[in-house]
């Protein structure tokens, strides 16, 4: 069976858009009470990289 | 009624219905998963009432995002390439409920406690299915705890509101009078020939009719608790 083109490719795209988002969750959530700044911050790279994966831009990431 | 268990070596070999009835299944499940961070994402990660609402917003659609990456992984390997429902605008999503837009926190409530709701029924219709690759996908702990944790948060969240009363419960209520209807239309028609294909080649395990009837008992029950009404489950739907 031939896979569609740029499977694997798009997975590994993904899997490093999600490790990057969980990263900034989990950097946020801790300083919640003590950090605004961080926890800004945070959000602001949240947003970056959904910004980025709402685009929808595939030939842009994996080429 | 087919009962053998199906690898990806094996796919081609399959009857071509059952190759067009997995491809199908996984399109759809794809366009679902990303869908619903399209709906929410632009307006609700910067609005929600707190940061820390805000940070669950961002990590829910982070796992939706990897809903959707298994989901490609797996229609990619029997060739589908579903990168195209990335860049798909909302008004052409395969499901009517993720064709607009969520711009208030009673909806990303209500979405969480009735439509992702509706996502795990789906993610369940997999478990045991007779394509191994995608039972495997849906019977690891992680995607279907991950739903449960998207309903759970929405569940809270409109029973919170609820709870306020007055014109906070006002909206939690109108929230949940748009998405009912779209929640029980998305288990599709009672009547479909393809929902028996599916069960017929071991793909789905519940026709439509028995899927829509279980979820409706489960949310009925909950919006009772919430004291809220149940709306028409009549009226407005596309699919009966």
């Amino acid at each position: 069976m031939e896979a569609a083109p740029n499977t694997d490719a798009l997975d590994q795209q993904f899997k490093e858009f999600i490790q990057a988002l969980k990263k900034a969750v989990g950097t946020g959530i801790p300083h919640l009470k003590d950090d605004p700044k961080v926890v800004d911050q945070a959000i602001a790279d949240c947003k970056e990289i959904l910004d980025v994966v709402m685009e929808g831009n595939v030939k842009e990431w994996i080429s | 009624m087919f009962t053998e268990k199906v690898d990806l070596k094996d796919f081609e070999k399959q009857d071509p219905e059952y190759q067009d009835l997995l491809r199908r299944v996984l399109s759809i499940q794809a366009d679902c998963e990303i869908g619903g961070p399209n709906l929410y994402v632009k307006d609700i990660l910067p609005n929600a009432p707190t940061k820390l609402d805000q940070l669950i917003v961002a990590r829910t659609a982070a796992e939706e995002m990897d809903h959707y990456r298994k989901i490609a992984k797996l229609a990619g390997d029997i060739g589908v390439d579903v990168s195209f429902v990335l860049s798909r605008p909302n008004k052409d999503r395969y499901v009517e409920a993720f064709r607009g837009e969520i711009k208030t926190w009673e909806d990303f409530a209500v979405f969480g406690f009735l439509i992702d709701r509706v996502g795990r029924f789906q993610l369940e219709e997999f478990i045991g299915c007779t394509y191994l690759p995608l039972a495997r996908v849906v019977e690891d702990p992680d995607m279907i705890r991950e739903e449960e944790g998207h309903i759970d948060f929405g569940v809270n969240a409109s029973a919170e509101w609820a709870a306020k009363g007055g014109e906070t419960k006002e909206r939690i209520q109108k929230a949940v009078n748009y998405w009912y209807v779209k929640g029980l239309d998305m288990f599709g028609n009672s009547k479909s020939y393809r929902s028996e294909r599916y069960m017929y080649w071991g793909l789905k395990r519940r026709t439509n009719a028995e899927a829509r009837a279980l979820y409706k008992e489960e949310i009925d029950g909950l919006l009772k608790k919430m004291d809220l009404e149940i709306p028409d489950p009549n009226k407005g739907r596309l699919y009966t």
